[in-house]
């Protein structure tokens, strides 16, 4: 079995040290504990946007960090769905859809607005989504940029149960019909429970 | 109005858009490096930016000639290698102007800069954007409307400027004879009050255009961004 | 209580009233104090700078207070006491500024004296000051070459005034008009030829004396101008006890001798 996730990394963060090591397999791997453990500071360290104080990060067989590498954000090919969903607010939906956009992505552009139902909101700007449509246009947008793996910041976290478990349809989708590893944060018992091929429970 | 007040009129309006335009590359690469930037020496470099700001600007004029009269230190070099002088032309004027509106400049600019979310800039990043580009999609579209705010300031600091513009390349018509000089020299004869009169108008509608002009262009660019 | 009562009413009384007194005579003081004790306020020309501080301190010699200057260009002085000023001497630059406070019954006619000349020179830097012949249809316009000619503002300062009537009386104004690098005061004219900015100036013999940068390489005949002259008036709005002391002083031999020393020109 290859491993999807191979993550080995140490960084202090202020007062706090963080210390994660583990290794994963296909679907969809979820970083699990309670706020404030040091989550999201890993998918930032996983996805280049954080330096780790030591260790190796590899990801599906290529090593963004670590032993000599040190790949740059642009280029880890990491699809990032943040938990605020950070889409441009002065680019409308379909911009912030084609930004990471490249010639010859495995999932084209009509494809993924199929996928996520979010054909309707093309001509739509950022701040006149609700917060279902715009994380939906976060997934659509990550999708889109032709990443090698995903990156899940608890991204139900601010829907309401009725937005959530559309979204989270959608993600069962991407782990059982695209086949991309997924590495996924939650505090939330029961869409660890329904989601996760993989557990990794941190602690402080 | 006569043709002498349109020559005054004409050369403020040169004087002025030149000064800003001259000092937009500068005045945004300070701001970014005092809003980004951490190196030794940041509170000294914003501290001399400021400087414009306190000193009397008899004192910046003075200084001004100093370095760019032709027998200052840039003022030679610059004349003999870009063929280029300050000393007593409307270049000299625009070049004061300059010095005297970038501070206005740099501060807008750079509380601008220091309003874009970063995090923006870092989804920017893991969409495959590197530096360059994501500063100019994400960085700089986010920042324009500190940047006008600063070009309007600017520039009506620059139509204004007076003390640092006499001290430095005189009073000379057609070449440093801008509206404010003009109003003092006409303050300095007597009996032209109506010519005070006059120049202060259009003094005062060419300040105001420039600022309603640049809040409905900020408006237009960011939507619901203004800058008054 | 009564005792107290009784004893506010009589000694508060009393107290109160004495109190009342030195108040009132502490304020009658205050108010009438600038006037029984303060020197006089002189605006004066820039250019009489240096002269007027050291008469001043001749005077404050002598035991008075010391008179309070004020220097800035004759035009700027002129509109403060159009606008209510509360100087007590004024010293022009030029007659049309004296002339115009007159026609607005801003001086006391009886005290206006033109006590003071000086006259128009050509000034070089001193690194390269070589004599200058100044006479009709001198060759002025050949000698700045591409260099301008630094001096008061020609429409508005008075320096500036007078040199361009100098020239133009000696047939060279037209020559050289565009050359010309109008500068706020004479002081910031000498400053540019100090600074080898521009190989000449017009500036005043006082202003020239004054500097170690510049050599005077001629001087403009008499008949060339108008005289240059400084008009001395009591101004209308004047206050200080002083005011005709320090008057009389600055048109006495004492004075006269410091002015002198300066360069000015004295009756």
């Amino acid at each position: 079995m290859r491993m999807s996730f191979d993550i080995d990394v140490g960084k202090r963060l202020g007062e706090a040290e963080i210390g994660v090591t583990f290794q994963s397999g296909p679907g969809i791997t979820a970083l699990f504990g309670p706020s404030g453990v040091g989550k999201t500071s890993l998918l930032n360290m996983v996805a280049g946007l954080l330096h780790p104080d030591r260790g190796h990060i590899r990801v599906a067989g290529e090593t963004l960090f670590g032993e000599g590498a040190d790949c740059p954000p642009e280029r880890r090919r990491a699809g990032y769905v943040f938990q605020d969903g950070r889409l441009f607010p002065h680019m409308n939906v379909r911009s912030n859809l084609r930004y990471g956009m490249q010639e010859g992505g495995w999932m084209g552009f009509d494809e993924a607005v199929g996928f996520l139902g979010i054909a309707s909101l093309l001509g739509r700007w950022p701040r006149t989504l609700s917060g279902g449509e715009a994380q939906r246009v976060a997934i659509g947008r990550a999708l889109l940029s032709n990443p090698r793996f995903l990156l899940m910041d608890e991204p139900l976290a601010s829907l309401d149960s009725a937005r959530a478990d559309e979204i989270m349809g959608v993600i069962e989708r991407i782990r059982d019909e695209l086949g991309l590893p997924v590495l996924y944060v939650s505090h939330n018992r029961a869409e660890v429970h329904r989601l996760a091929t993989t557990v990794i429970e941190m602690r402080r | 109005m006569s043709p002498d007040d349109w020559q005054v009129v004409r050369l403020s309006l040169l004087v002025g858009i030149v000064a800003v335009a001259a000092a937009l590359p500068f005045a945004f690469a300070l701001a970014y490096a005092l809003a980004r930037g951490r190196f030794p020496g940041r509170v000294l470099l914003d501290a001399i930016v400021h400087l414009p700001l306190v000193l009397p600007p008899v004192v910046t004029g003075w200084l001004l000639l100093l370095a760019f009269g032709r027998q200052g230190a840039i003022g030679a070099w610059a004349e003999k290698w870009l063929g280029l002088t300050f000393m007593f032309r409307w270049t000299g004027a625009a070049l004061a102007a300059a010095v005297m509106a970038l501070p206005l400049m740099v501060r807008a600019m750079r509380l601008s800069i220091e309003a874009v979310d970063r995090r923006l800039e870092g989804a920017a990043r893991t969409l495959g954007a590197g530096p360059w580009r994501t500063f100019l999609t994400i960085t700089l579209p986010l920042s324009l409307p500190g940047v006008a705010a600063g070009l309007v300031l600017g520039f009506a600091r620059a139509i204004g400027e007076f003390g640092a513009t006499i001290s430095f390349v005189s009073n000379i018509p057609g070449e440093t004879r801008t509206l404010p000089l003009a109003i003092y020299t006409a303050l300095q004869i007597p009996g032209e009050e109506q010519a005070v009169l006059r120049l202060a108008l259009i003094s005062v509608a060419l300040s105001l255009g420039a600022l309603v002009a640049c809040e409905l262009l900020a408006r237009r660019m960011g939507r619901h961004a203004h800058v008054l | 209580m009564d005792s107290c009562l009784g004893g506010n009413d009589g000694l508060g009384q009393v107290g109160y009233s004495l109190s009342m007194r030195r108040l009132f005579l502490f304020f009658a003081l205050l108010l009438t104090w600038p006037a029984l004790a303060a020197p006089p306020l002189v605006l004066a020309a820039a250019s009489l700078q240096e002269s007027l501080n050291d008469a001043a301190n001749a005077w404050a010699a002598k035991g008075h207070a010391r008179p309070v200057l004020s220097f800035a260009a004759s035009s700027a002085l002129a509109r403060q006491v159009e606008s209510g000023a509360p100087a007590d001497l004024f010293v022009s630059a030029d007659e049309p500024w004296m002339d115009e406070l007159a026609g607005k019954g801003l001086i006391r006619p009886a005290t206006r004296v033109s006590f003071l000349g000086n006259s128009l020179v050509l000034v070089a830097p001193a690194a390269a000051a070589h004599p200058v012949a100044i006479r009709p249809g001198f060759p002025l316009a050949r000698l700045l070459g591409n260099g301008r000619l630094a001096m008061g503002e020609p429409n508005s300062v008075p320096a500036g005034k007078y040199g361009r009537d100098a020239l133009t009386r000696l047939g060279v104004w037209a020559s050289v008009a565009d050359h010309v690098a109008g500068a706020e005061n004479v002081r910031a004219a000498l400053a540019l030829v100090e600074r080898g900015e521009a190989p000449y100036g017009i500036v005043y013999l006082t202003d020239a004396l004054a500097s170690k940068g510049v050599k005077v390489v001629g001087t403009f005949p008499a008949t060339s101008h108008a005289p240059i002259t400084y008009p001395l008036a009591t101004l209308t709005s004047a206050t200080s006890p002083e005011t005709e002391g320090f008057r009389r002083f600055l048109l006495s031999a004492q004075a006269k001798a410091i002015f002198r020393r300066y360069g000015f020109a004295t009756r």
